[in-house]
């Protein structure tokens, strides 16, 4: 069975194609610049040289086609027809309360993902026009819409509501939604493979880091916390995220800088965290680098990150009463092996102790950096978004 | 016309510099046609230094900086208005000159582009009786300054047509406007009533009432306005202020509209505001207002 997996923003459209037998990869993707006559389309199949073409592509409709008939050409084509693409799995970033699972695309749910919009106004469109555009395209395909917010929806009301009147959840549904989920999802159930335990029998602190960063707390196979709230702004420091801060900061730097609501959020979201402190970039190699070379504000830059990443790792073994396992993923946590290692040393009063040798080790796979003796397992386990879409996809054609 | 890409602005002053730049910073590709080189150069610095000015608030990124710039060019060819979409024309409110614009619109661009008017005072139906086509003639009275104020008012002539209309309104979300629709009049809304606050704001201070930082002050917190008449009067240009007040004047003949002996005193001694450096208040090289004491005409 073919699925292919669509993440649409609003001038691109990322793709997967998998054949499901053995979860190969048959075709990835990028499309770039749509509403251009510029447009980038970037192909990559296994065994052939990258494919860069320009095209004028003006919607996502028109991008989509151009996809699939690249997918199906004589040339570059992987596939004969577009028959053979069974399911379509779509990305969708938020799914307000709507959604705790992945679920097949109904005009009710098309629906409810009209009505959160609001919660997430930058994402939620385009992810309609990807549907859109789909649904046109393949039409005889199942489309199925996965959730970032989905896997969160099992948090306890007294993680998920924040301390203002509640009349703000009733009237606008403010509350923490939490981020990244089919990413947290799929590196709980790996690494409950990994461990050769039941999920519903572990305890999991998933440190998903990358350009944006989340940590979860999953419980018996349920996430019960995560530190993104109503927005990916909160929690952890990120590259260009501020993550938590004094909210009075907001109102403050409005009137002394004279800043627009606008201003205010593109310094919090693009110019905050790791570059905002460092002054140099939201990328944790260059800024690493930097430390090395001896720039002041790299080093607390990372110090800060470090910090915050460990006093939330920490309060997140109090959330749950400990954990068996601790988690890095995604580019940072699979990657940054000084980060890793900084953050465990001042663990160890958990019982906490990695080996330095294992750590710095660099593969694409799932492995067991703690010791034989630490009293919690640490695992670096890569994260695969696309493939957990694609999963939820066949599962979903499977029962449909 | 199905799909709206190349835009090109007609006049690169500050109004058509601040259209262009909202424009490119929605991803349209956008062309500010200007009369010599020297005024398409001065309309590159002017939405340059707006873009770094919103670099330095944080408000964009170097990359968004870039892409915005990317999407913008400057031309003194006319030419451009071949490939041309969508037209704005925002040129002096200046009948002649207009009347020269639109002539060349006509013979440049395709049939079926809509040529929208900034004008605020000018009527839009004459305007439109300049064209072969004045059914795709519309007005769209943009508000200073423009890449942040959400709002355009959209000013139907009396042949303007339906779709002409539809075509305005589907894209004026794209451009992340709202838009009030509003029927031909001198001034329509915002015009009409901003001068005549600026212009009783400048009669307050010939009577002595009050200074210029009080009236401003007692305005900014009282009715929580961003900036108070004088400096906003300062951030039009003071010459395009007694210009509307002269234009709602002749129109309406009515005395509310008389603009103050002192607003015409400052322009005929070129104290236009930001742009000389000194309107009621003294600015520095950056449009910034010098502090009190320092900036106020004595």
């Amino acid at each position: 069975m073919k699925v292919l997996v669509i993440n649409c923003g609003s001038s691109s459209i990322k793709y997967q194609l998998f054949e499901m037998t053995d979860e190969s990869v048959l075709a990835s993707g990028l499309v770039e610049k749509i509403g251009t006559d510029a447009a980038i389309i970037k192909q990559e199949t296994p065994d052939r040289e990258e494919l860069v073409l320009t095209s004028e592509i003006l919607d996502h409709r028109d991008g989509l086609n151009k996809v699939l008939s690249l997918l199906m050409s004589k040339e570059h084509g992987v596939i004969q027809s577009a028959d053979e693409i069974s399911a379509v799995g779509h990305r969708v970033v938020h799914g307000g309360e709507f959604f705790s699972e992945s679920v097949v695309i109904t005009s009710e749910v098309r629906q409810a993902i009209r009505k959160t919009i609001d919660l997430a106004p930058l994402h939620n469109p385009p992810n309609l026009l990807g549907i859109d555009a789909a649904q046109a395209q393949l039409s005889n395909a199942v489309h199925v819409a996965v959730f970032d917010t989905a896997f969160h929806q099992t948090m306890p009301d007294y993680a998920f509501m924040y301390p203002i009147p509640r009349v703000l959840y009733q009237k606008h549904r403010i509350r923490r939604y939490g981020f990244h989920g089919t990413s947290h999802k799929y590196v709980a159930q790996k690494a409950a493979e990994f461990l050769g335990r039941p999920l519903d029998e572990l305890k999991l602190i998933i440190a998903h880091i990358g350009n944006g960063a989340s940590l979860s707390a999953v419980e018996y196979g349920k996430s019960v916390d995560t530190s993104m709230g109503m927005t990916p702004l909160e929690g952890l420091m990120m590259g260009t995220r501020s993550g938590d801060i004094d909210p009075a900061i907001v109102p403050f730097v409005m009137a002394k800088e004279d800043l627009t609501l606008g201003e205010v959020q593109s310094m919090l979201n693009k110019h905050s965290g790791l570059l905002g402190v460092s002054g140099l970039s939201g990328d944790m190699r260059e800024v690493t680098e930097a430390m090395f070379d001896g720039n002041p504000q790299a080093k607390l830059a990372i110090e800060m990150y470090v910090y915050r990443l460990r006093k939330m790792i920490g309060g997140y073994f109090a959330a749950i009463n400990g954990a068996d396992a601790l988690i890095f993923t995604a580019g940072v946590g699979e990657n940054a092996s000084l980060i890793r290692e900084k953050v465990c040393s001042g663990l160890s009063y958990l019982g906490i102790e990695i080996n330095l040798e294992e750590n710095s080790v660099r593969r694409k796979e799932e492995r067991k950096i703690s010791t034989p003796q630490s009293k919690i397992d640490v695992l670096v386990v890569p994260t695969n978004e696309e493939l957990m879409i694609a999963r939820d996809a066949k599962n979903l054609v499977s029962s449909h | 016309m199905d799909q709206i890409q190349q835009v090109v602005v007609v006049g690169g002053g500050v109004m058509g510099a601040g259209i262009a730049e909202l424009l490119a910073s929605k991803r349209f590709e956008t062309t500010i046609l200007e009369k010599d080189p020297q005024a398409a150069e001065q309309a590159k610095r002017s939405v340059v230094h707006s873009l770094d000015r919103k670099l330095a608030k944080w408000g964009i990124t170097e990359a968004e900086k870039k892409i915005i710039l990317s999407n913008l060019h400057f031309s003194t060819d006319p030419s451009v208005l071949k490939d041309a979409d969508f037209v704005i024309e925002s040129v002096d409110e200046d009948i002649q000159i207009k009347k020269e614009i639109y002539h060349l619109c006509d013979q440049k661009c395709r049939p079926e582009v809509v040529f929208a008017s900034n004008t605020s005072t000018l009527s839009l139906t004459e305007i439109a009786a300049m064209t072969q086509h004045p059914d795709k003639v519309i007005g769209l009275h943009f508000v200073y300054p423009v890449p942040t104020i959400p709002v355009v008012e959209v000013v139907r002539g009396l042949k303007t047509s339906d779709q002409t209309v539809n075509i305005v309104r589907k894209l004026l979300p794209e451009w992340g406007l709202s838009a009030v629709e509003v029927f031909e009049s001198p001034g329509f809304v915002t015009t009409r009533m901003i001068v005549l606050m600026i212009n009783e704001a400048t009669n307050i201070l010939m009577e002595g009432v009050a200074t210029v930082e009080e009236i401003d002050r007692a305005m900014k917190l009282g009715y929580q306005f961003h900036a108070g008449p004088f400096e906003m009067a300062d951030r039009f240009g003071l010459d395009s202020v007694l210009a509307a007040l002269e234009q709602l004047f002749r129109e309406f003949g009515e005395a509310k509209f008389r603009p103050a002996p002192l607003l015409k005193k400052m322009v005929r001694a070129k104290q236009l505001g930001v742009k000389t450096g000194e309107g009621f208040f003294r600015y520095d090289q950056e449009g910034i207002r010098m502090s009190e004491g320092e900036g106020s005409v004595s």
